[in-house]
Order: C-alpha cells, then structure tokens, then sequence
C-alpha cells in the first residue's frame, strides 16, 4: 500500500496542527486520497510542545499512528531534538532553518532541507503565517499533495479575512521549495 | 527576500447601482498619463480635499514609482477604458505605526452616488487586512458628508475631530475627522486557530 507517514512539529502558537489539518484535508478532500490525522498538545496555549501526526495513502488508513514518519516537519528546536532520531531512514527532514541546525542524530541518508520560514512571514507582514510558509514549503518539496489542492485547503481552513496573506505565505514556501528542489537535483 | 506585494482577486470586474461595469486594477507603471488625466479632470474644490498637488507629472511619476516599490498599494477603477477613480492605501513599513494603514479615495464627480467609493474603499480594506494591518484609518474634512457615510458603512468609526485643522479653498478653517477601523479581530481569529490548544486534549 502506497502510505506516506507525516510528523509536524513545533511548539504551540506555530500553527503545528493547522498545518497538519491542512496537509490531511488538500490530500483527502481535494486531491482524492485518505488521510488521518492525531494531534498532540500540551497544557499550555502557548510555548508548550505540540505535534501532529498526518499519513496519507491511496487506500483506507487502519492506523492512524506514527512512529517513524517518512517526512519530519519541525518549526522548533525542541521538536527537532525529539523527532528527528525517529525519522525513517532515507526519510526527509524538513526544518526552519533559522531556529534548527541539524545534527548528527539524524538517521541515514536523511534528506534535510531548510527554510527561513519565520523571516518569510515576518516579510509577508504576519510572524503567524509561518505555518502555512511551511506548508507551501512541504507541498513544493514532497510534491505529496498538488498546489491546486493545498491552495483550496488553506482558502477553506483559515478565518475570513486573511486569505490574501495565507496565499501569499503559502505561495512563498511553496516556490522556495521548488527552488530548493530544482537546486538539489 | 523583499515580499511581493501581489494583490489577489483583480482585476476585478463590478456593477455600481445604476448598472455602470467598471474594472478594479491596481496600479501598473503605464498609469502615469491615465492618473493624471483623472486628478486634472477633477474640480479645484475635489482637489482641496488631497494632500499632494496631484495635477503635477512629477507627482504621478513619484506616485507611480511608490507603488513599483510596494511603498504604496493602489487601485484604480475604470469605465470604457478611461479612469474614473483611485484608491491608495499608504503604510510605514517599519516603526511603531506599521500595523495601521491609511485609504485615500478620490472618484470622478460624474460616477459619484453610484457606489464607486464604496467599491474601491471595499476592495482596498480587503487589500490592507491581507496585508495584515491591524488599524486603518481615513482623515476627512468635517463636509465630506458622502465620504463619512461611506467609511461607515465599512466599519469605520470617528475617532478623533481636530479642530480648524485644514483650510479650504476659500480660507475657511474646517475640521478635519479621523475615523479608523479596527480589523485585529481577523487576525485575533487567526491567532486563536495557530494556538494548538485545545481545552479538552491534553
């Protein structure tokens, strides 16, 4: 079975699981597979450590856990000191290269590639748009789900009003994932 | 990375209330003629209402030159290829007013009462919260009766009357209002859906 297993990230405020949300939702809703999607917070709104767990397949999930992703989304420190030994060999660490400096401890033949994505969103006018820079940036990369449907994910997802600046935040991430790819092949 | 400013959704293509198609566009660096075609055509009286001697080509040119440098973000509405009106949003980029933004909105006089203001002032707040601004203001004189209808009716409410601040054409010292709209709520909103907390998951 096709399955891609996704690990997102971060601390809370980041936007972790709208990120994961929106991954989950372009892959199930708008470009026909199936997605699940666990989330984990901790006690506090803000600055505690949160993640979520995204897998994608061509077929029906039976379950619904990862513990060895094949792609790792991390916007903090922390989550990439926690995360990255699980990633799957060969697996792709994608990581905001400002706040993270990866390590030794990634597993083998880990493709690891960075994105200024708080500068990014700082530029586009809003530090809180940084999740959807890395969403775009996810989608650009991994080429999981189509641009078309993570686009309408995001006008769906987020609060009326800042679909402009989503947009654009998204469409920034995205190209510099392009760009990164196209430098790297 | 300088951030493009792209603005979604134009041109756009509108009906005013007594059927006249107008198109919304933003500015483009062609413009320089078509605006000043549109401020000169406008009546000495309309014109005391602007801050810069906008029937000057040195103007249009600077004008014309913020908005490639997305210092500026402007809009024009046209009817039949001809501009009939023109909205700016003006921002500091830096410092401590860089979440507010303020809108000036100039229309012909013939395409007044139509709701072409209205349209443009729409299109530009849309613009200004996409941007992410948090404050937007508008300054007008005390007069500008139909101006303060239109803000109101977007949201704006008056803040602040400075008292025989600008002088009209005839010398006569008149008000000037500042009335502002707050649209951190959209943001607030955002905020809230990127706290990753939930009340019952712990």
């Amino acid at each position: 079975m096709d399955k891609t297993e996704i690990r997102v990230g971060g601390l809370g405020g980041q936007g972790v699981i709208l990120c994961g949300m929106i991954i989950g939702k372009a892959a199930s809703i708008y470009d026909g597979k199936h997605a699940t999607l666990i989330q984990a917070f901790g006690p506090e709104a803000r600055g505690s450590a949160c993640s979520a767990q995204v897998t994608v397949a061509e077929e029906a999930i039976g379950y619904p856990y990862v513990t060895h992703p094949d792609v790792l989304i991390v916007m903090s420190p922390d989550a990439y000191t926690q995360f990255a030994p699980t990633l799957k060999p060969g697996g792709t660490l994608l990581y905001e290269n400002e706040l993270i400096t990866p390590d030794d401890k990634l597993p083998q033949g880990t493709k690891a590639l960075g994105i200024p994505a708080t500068r990014f969103a700082e530029e586009l006018g809003r530090r809180l748009v940084l999740n959807i820079v890395m969403t775009g940036f996810f989608a650009g990369v991994t080429e999981l789900v189509s641009f078309e449907a993570v686009e309408k994910a995001v006008r769906d997802s987020v609060p009326r009003g800042t679909e402009d600046l989503n947009m654009r935040a998204l469409r920034s991430g995205y190209d510099y994932g392009r760009e990164v790819l196209a430098k790297g092949n | 990375m300088e951030a493009p400013v792209t603005l979604e959704g134009f041109p756009q293509h509108l009906t005013l209330r007594d059927g006249t198609k107008v198109v919304v566009r933003s500015v483009e660096a062609t413009d320089s003629n078509a605006l000043l075609q549109f401020y000169r055509s406008l009546g000495e009286a309309d014109r005391e209402f602007l801050t810069d001697d906008v029937t000057k080509p040195e103007w249009v040119q600077r004008f014309v030159r913020l908005v490639q440098l997305h210092e500026i973000v402007s809009l024009v509405a046209e009817h039949e290829g001809k501009v009939i009106g023109e909205a700016t949003l003006y921002r500091t980029p830096h410092g401590w007013t860089a979440h507010v933004g303020e809108l000036r909105v100039s229309t012909a006089p013939a395409f007044r009462r139509k709701g072409l203001g209205t349209v443009l002032a729409h299109e530009l707040v849309r613009v200004a919260t996409g941007l992410g601004l948090e404050k937007l203001i508008v300054q007008m004189v005390e007069n500008q009766a139909a101006a303060r209808r239109t803000f109101a009716r977007l949201g704006f409410k008056e803040e602040a009357v400075l008292r025989g601040h600008v002088k009209d054409i005839h010398g006569i010292k008149r008000n000037l209002v500042i009335a502002s709209n707050d649209v951190s709520h959209i943001w607030d909103a955002m905020e809230a859906m990127v706290a990753d907390f939930s009340p019952t998951s712990g």
